[in-house]
């Protein structure tokens, strides 16, 4: 085991460094450069040449690129251009607001996945299955920010439930972390029900059915351990994703985190922060998706990491 | 445990998560403290700084934390702020302001001229975009209470571009961002809590020259979401919005706690045409461009209240406005004129803009081009691509919602229009002669009929169309009294009460 993750670490290096080299060439080749952008479009030129000496983007690209990995081996990203301080303090203060989003939404997707699933997988065929079906295909379908707007319109507009947007009390959280959960809720609950549905047909469950077992116990106590195999996995694999739906929900109901961060430093060409939350991010959806092969091997013991490595 | 058990659990939990958080802020606090929701971001309070000079959030806050030399004030004029009077010599490169005396920063200690010289110089030395109003000055302080601005050439201008100078204490040099996490201002209010992220907390200044501010505290929160923001003001988490569509007005003028107000800006809607392209290098061609599109119309449709047919390049709140003619809708003659004039109709016009916001209105003038055969390619572009190819003169007609944070004609004709500035293809001698005249003569009345010639010679050759006037609406809470709509979108909450408290 210790071999194995040691050579996925190792594997995790290498996928780093892709990750940090990659976005280096994609913010770059982005229209647009900082200088002008922070100084207008009413700089003198002499004005933009300094403050891109300034920057360190008056170098060729070679140099930039040596220099930024050096950087970022000691985790250092340069100041933000935006903000004038470190990128990396700038992303890594607003990476617990996005962190309590991702972990309420995931604990709410998995909860409501794996309920739907399993009321869905436990009774292929019926009404509630079709049901359960159809409904998840609805929340897929819904893009986040119109089922942020709808939330915000329903439970802090009409029923005056919630607040529409900001931070700062539990309540605060609810409507953002359910918006980011419901497209994951609806991944979760389909493949919860197929799964359910496969086990249910095994013999081992027929055998547990002739032991007098209800079939709720069937199901809790036989079938779920076996349908999650496939759901912890997609966990793993659903990080990146909802980092990705993270930077509009947090858009739509202004939460602090690191999606509201990148929007705007995408959108003023501040490679510092764009770069540094990238690495970050990067690091965490790998060591998820690490926490999920490890959890994977633990669910089911046919299953080992060595063959996954 | 039993279900009903479970569901009372349940219910319980979103009752505590919800009970305390729906109207937290806002209106229903019961004391003088108010939310302002905006969507700019504040993710620096330096306005001298490069990043923080051309960034409105931050000038947004910057002007309640610090005091400037002058203010504008609602009609476009200038009033003092630090400064109680103010003069040029007679070229007009030497101006001498006058500062109250016993004025004092939020700390306590005394602000002196010598606070005013060093914040101008360390102004030039940060070469903010701001700074570049400013090539060549110098600034000096002959006593406590008085500073000397001296410029390399006449510059009649001078009190209106100061209206985004700000001043800190002398020992602010260079870039300081551990002073500007707790900045000291002499300002109305003084800063209580700066969230980057998207929350500012201003509290009054005790030792304001004029006098403290009645709020308790003032929180300016960003929320890009136009539905959230909307919904926010209306449940009382807010208690100011502005940026709002014309087509969401009427929703909020309906809610009897709400008033909307709007209010004359210096933006102009304008859509240069890039003369130094062969097809639009002919004034003629550009003017029957212009004729041949139903500005009246369109701004009734997508902007009635915000929105009036524009008789000037630049805004009615700005110096040297003057009327021009307006440009009648005649779409027969202005095909007349193109086909007269040789105009290629097989050419394919590229017309960019950079906001989604005004993608209907851009969409609108394409359609009218479209019916007299004017091919027209309507390119919404990312803002950094779109200021990219501005500069690059990637593009035939080019549209801005162009405003004028100082107050004047200098700051967007005499900038904009010059052989010199290269900003959209059109050079004309005569026109250089009377914008340099204009911003050296110290008379106003002179200057505004300067700039008024000025204006005309724009006008008729048709640079650009200049369709809209633009009006900023505000909605706030009606337990807010002293409000007054600024009209460049930076609202001052120096004289704002809650009413009640």
């Amino acid at each position: 085991m210790t071999r194995v993750v040691v050579k996925r670490l190792l594997v995790g290096v290498l996928v780093m460094w892709g990750a940090a080299s990659l976005i280096f060439v994609i913010v770059r080749a982005a229209p647009g450069d900082p200088a002008t952008l922070l100084l207008g479009p009413d700089a003198a030129p002499d004005q933009i040449r300094e403050l891109t000496a300034k920057l360190g983007l008056d170098r060729p690209l070679p140099v930039q690129y040596v220099s930024y990995l050096g950087d970022v081996v000691r985790l250092r990203f340069g100041d933000s251009y935006l903000f004038n301080r470190p990128a990396m303090a700038e992303v890594f203060e607003r990476m617990p607001a996005t962190a309590e989003l991702m972990l309420a939404s995931t604990a709410i997707a998995v909860i409501a996945g794996l309920t739907l699933g399993l009321i869905a997988g436990g009774r292929p065929g019926k009404v509630v299955d079709r049901v359960v079906s159809a409904g998840t295909i609805a929340l897929q379908s819904f893009p986040t920010f119109w089922s942020g707007i709808m939330l915000i319109l329903i439970f802090a507009l009409a029923l005056r439930l919630l607040p529409s947007a900001g931070s700062g009390t539990p309540a605060h959280l609810v409507l953002p972390a359910i918006t980011l959960a419901l497209p994951f809720t609806a991944t979760v609950a389909r493949l919860t029900r197929t799964s359910v549905a496969e086990t249910m047909r095994e013999q081992y469950i027929n055998t547990a059915r002739s032991k007098g077992l209800t079939e709720r116990q069937v199901l809790l106590g036989h079938a779920l351990r076996n349908s999650l195999i496939p759901v912890v996995t997609i966990i793993g694999l659903h990080m990146g994703g909802l980092m990705g739906g993270a930077v509009v929900v947090e858009n739509v109901f202004a939460w602090p985190g690191v999606g509201t961060l990148v929007v705007d430093a995408v959108a003023n060409r501040d490679y510092t922060v764009v770069q540094a939350a990238t690495f970050l991010v990067a690091g965490i959806v790998m060591i998820f998706n690490l926490a999920a092969d490890l959890v994977y091997s633990q669910l089911d013991p046919r299953i080992r990491l060595e063959s996954a490595a | 445990m039993t279900r009903s058990r479970l569901l009372g659990l349940v219910l319980a939990t979103a009752l505590a998560l919800t009970g305390c958080g729906a109207t937290s802020g806002g209106s229903d606090s019961g004391k003088s403290e108010i939310t302002v929701a905006g969507t700019y971001p504040i993710q620096n309070l330096d306005p001298a700084s490069p990043a923080g000079g051309g960034n409105t959030g931050t000038n947004l806050v910057a002007q309640e934390i610090f005091s400037r030399l002058v203010r504008p004030k609602q009609d476009g004029s200038v009033e003092g702020d630090l400064a109680t009077d103010w003069k040029s010599n007679s070229t007009a490169t030497e101006w001498t302001f006058n500062l109250r005396s016993g004025t004092k920063f939020s700390h306590g200690s005394a602000l002196t001229a010598n606070d005013v010289a060093a914040s101008f110089k360390r102004l030039l030395d940060l070469q903010s975009t701001n700074a570049k109003n400013f090539s060549g000055y110098t600034m000096t302080a002959p006593s406590d209470t008085q500073v000397v601005l001296k410029a390399p050439k006449p510059d009649a201008s001078i009190p209106h571009k100061l209206v985004i100078f700000y001043v800190v204490p002398a020992k602010v040099t260079g870039e300081d961002p551990d002073f500007f996490k707790s900045p000291v201002g002499s300002g109305p209010f003084k800063l209580q809590k700066f969230d980057p992220s998207g929350t500012v907390d201003l509290v009054p200044n005790p030792n304001y020259y004029g006098g403290a501010p009645k709020l308790d505290k003032v929180t300016f929160k960003t929320m890009p979401e136009l539905a959230a923001r909307m919904t926010a003001l209306r449940t009382g988490e807010a208690d100011l919005i502005w940026g709002i569509p014309d087509d969401q007005l009427p929703q909020l003028q309906s809610e009897s706690n709400l008033s909307v107000e709007t209010v004359q800006s210096t933006a102009v809607f304008t859509m240069w045409f890039n003369s130094g392209e062969p097809a639009l290098r002919d004034a003629k061609v550009r003017r029957a461009l212009w004729q041949a599109v139903d500005f009246p119309t369109i701004i009734k449709q997508l902007y009635p209240q915000t929105g009036t047919l524009a008789d000037s390049p630049i805004s009615p709140v700005t110096l040297g406005y003057v009327k021009q003619e307006p440009v009648k809708y005649d779409p027969a003659a202005a095909k007349a004129a193109l086909t007269a004039a040789g105009f290629d109709f097989s050419k394919k016009l590229r017309l960019q803009f950079a906001n989604a916001e005004f993608r209907p209105f851009n969409q609108a003038v394409v359609s009218d081009l479209q019916k007299i055969g004017v091919q027209v390619d309507p390119l919404e572009k990312e803002q950094a691509v779109f200021t990219k190819d501005l500069l690059a003169m990637n593009w035939d007609v080019n549209f801005q919602q162009l405003s004028n944070p100082t107050y004047d004609a200098a700051n967007t004709l005499g900038r904009l229009y010059t052989c010199e500035a290269k900003r959209n293809g059109y050079c004309n001698p005569s026109l250089d002669k009377l914008l340099a005249a204009a911003v050296a003569t110290p008379d106003e009345a002179e200057r505004t009929r300067l700039y008024g010639e000025a204006g005309k010679i724009i006008w008729d050759d048709a640079v650009g169309m200049f369709p809209m006037a633009v009006k900023y609406a505000y909605a706030f809470n009606k337990r807010l009294t002293g409000f007054t709509p600024d009209p460049n979108g930076l609202p001052d909450f120096a004289k704002v009460q809650v009413s009640g408290s």
